[in-house]
């Protein structure tokens, strides 16, 4: 059986932005691992597939060894087609028997399971013409497995989720090193420091309320207290950090002041103080000192988000903290609003003020609103900068993803850039 | 109703916070007017505000001096077919 992810081009993608701007959705992150890896485990598949946008193909194929967006891979198997966003713990099909397919409200393919004997009977020459000759063909399943709707799911879900992986992945104890004076609470068999992660003197873990989950190379500061459920990634650093339960922080991270129930992705920094919470944190991301997320109003109602720059979408839940997209950069003394979005390849200096809820991908916000700013070629020049100092490399492949998001996002962009533009003209002439 | 030459003028002075007479066709935004970076994001701002143009960042911001912008803003008037 060959596993095969989708993440198809549709209006569905814009529920996981600004995240799903530079990634598939099937490669975000909820407790220790990506939405991927858990579908991989889950149907215990190894021969796996994917199919993405052709235009973040490229670069997909330069950082993982998954093969996406090739034909080939649609016969000489039986096959199990799955929509990136199903849930993977409460996806229970049988990987073999009759085919069957199920779709989600808007009739779009959740699952596909195609026996080989079926495969003869469809259109294989494209994913698309596959997954659209599937739904007219085979019979319906009885019921459409449960998906992530939004970003935010993730997060929400993220402390049980650390909590199951971490039993998943069945490991406990200190194979690196940890140097006295140390604080552990809870049980040692709710920790698991990795080989080489060096955990300094004046560190509490606490696995009081949920485990600990330590990779490899990681390096934990002095008067870093970690609260579990965590996984701290591989050769990530935290600095002091008041880490409170239910974060997962991806590989290469430097983290410091105090982090809750948050996702960040590899290479990203929030060195200082400042409080992130109910966070979902892209790659390649600096807050600069004192940046600080509110998630939760003063009036205890739940959050709402604006995913397009037009309409707010009620989350449902009290506690939702920024969405910051890949390559975002902040100033000193950044104050993110409840439910902020925030676009990809931004640059913000602060005014003191919360910001707006929206701010769209590749905006400079400066002087209080979203302007043109220096332009795109600017924040590519410091994204070479931000990634060669990691020893990571900058490509012509990279760049035309990142000229194709640059058209995706224009619109909401040029309505803020627009509204900018009033509000400074008006604030002149006032 | 006023030349591409005044009302460039009339926003540098306004952006810029300089006395027009004070603002030449040769006068360099950085150097002798002053202009910081982020002042020089606002001007972009605010010709287009002006003009109602849209402006391409990177050429926009290549512009030295006064002469050169009210060149500039005339071309791309001109290209966007608004009358200015």
């Amino acid at each position: 059986m060959r596993l095969i992810l989708l993440d198809l081009p549709g209006p569905g993608r814009q529920n996981f932005y600004p995240l799903s701007l530079s990634r598939p959705i099937f490669e975000l992150r909820c407790g220790m691992s990506s939405l991927a890896e858990k579908m991989a485990a889950k149907l215990a598949a190894t021969d796996l597939a994917g199919f993405i946008p052709p235009y973040l193909a490229e670069v997909f194929r330069e950082t993982s060894d998954l093969p996406v967006n090739d034909p080939a891979k649609l016969t000489g198997d039986d096959l199990m087609l799955v929509d990136g966003r199903v849930i993977a713990e409460s996806f229970d099909t049988p990987t073999v028997g009759p085919s069957r397919v199920a779709c989600d409200e808007e009739g779009r393919l959740l699952f596909a399971r195609i026996a080989q004997a079926d495969l003869a009977k469809l259109k294989t020459d494209s994913i698309e013409a596959l997954v659209e000759s599937a739904v007219a063909t085979l019979p319906k399943a009885g019921a459409a497995p449960a998906t992530w709707n939004y970003t935010w799911d993730l997060v929400l879900a993220n402390p049980e989720q650390l909590t199951k992986d971490f039993a998943t992945a069945g490991q406990c104890g200190i194979e690196g090193t940890i140097e006295e004076p140390a604080g552990m609470r809870g049980s040692k068999s709710d920790v698991y420091v990795a080989p080489g992660a060096l955990i300094h003197p004046m560190v509490v873990i606490d696995a009081a309320e949920g485990p600990v989950y330590i990779d490899a190379d990681a390096e934990i500061h002095p008067f870093t207290r970690i609260e579990g459920p965590c996984y701290v990634g591989k050769k990530s650093i935290l600095l002091g950090a008041k880490c409170r339960e239910g974060n997962s922080i991806g590989p290469m991270c430097r983290v410091g002041g105090e982090v809750e129930e948050s996702i960040i992705h590899g290479y990203s920094n929030k060195y200082h103080d400042g409080f992130l919470g109910h966070a979902y944190v892209g790659e390649w991301v600096n807050l600069g000192a004192l940046t600080t997320n509110s998630d939760l109003k003063n009036d205890y109602s739940s959050v709402s988000v604006v995913l397009d720059g037009k309409r707010p979408i009620d989350t449902g839940s009290t506690k939702v903290g920024a969405l910051i997209g890949d390559h975002t950069k902040t100033s000193i003394g950044t104050l993110f609003n409840t439910g902020a979005y925030v676009g990809a390849m931004t640059l913000i200096a602060a005014t003191g003020k919360p910001l707006p809820k929206f701010i769209p991908s590749f905006a400079w916000f400066l002087e209080g609103v979203v302007t043109k700013g220096f332009g795109k070629r600017k924040l590519y020049e410091t994204a070479i900068t931000a990634m060669s100092r990691r020893g990571r490399q900058w490509t012509p492949a990279q760049e035309a993803m990142w000229d194709e998001i640059f058209a995706i996002t224009a619109e909401p962009r040029k309505a803020a850039v627009k509204k900018g533009r009033r509000a400074m003209a008006s604030h002149r002439k006032g | 109703m006023a030349t591409v030459e005044e009302r460039v003028i009339a926003v540098t002075s306004s952006v810029l916070q300089i006395d027009p007479s004070e603002i030449k066709k040769e006068s360099v935004f950085s150097t002798d007017l002053g202009a910081e970076s982020v002042q020089s994001v606002e001007l972009v701002a605010m010709f287009e505000e002006e003009f109602d143009i849209e402006m391409e960042e990177d050429a926009a911001l290549s512009v030295e001096n006064v002469g050169d912008a009210i060149e500039f803003i005339t071309k791309v008037c001109k290209e966007q077919g608004v009358n200015a």
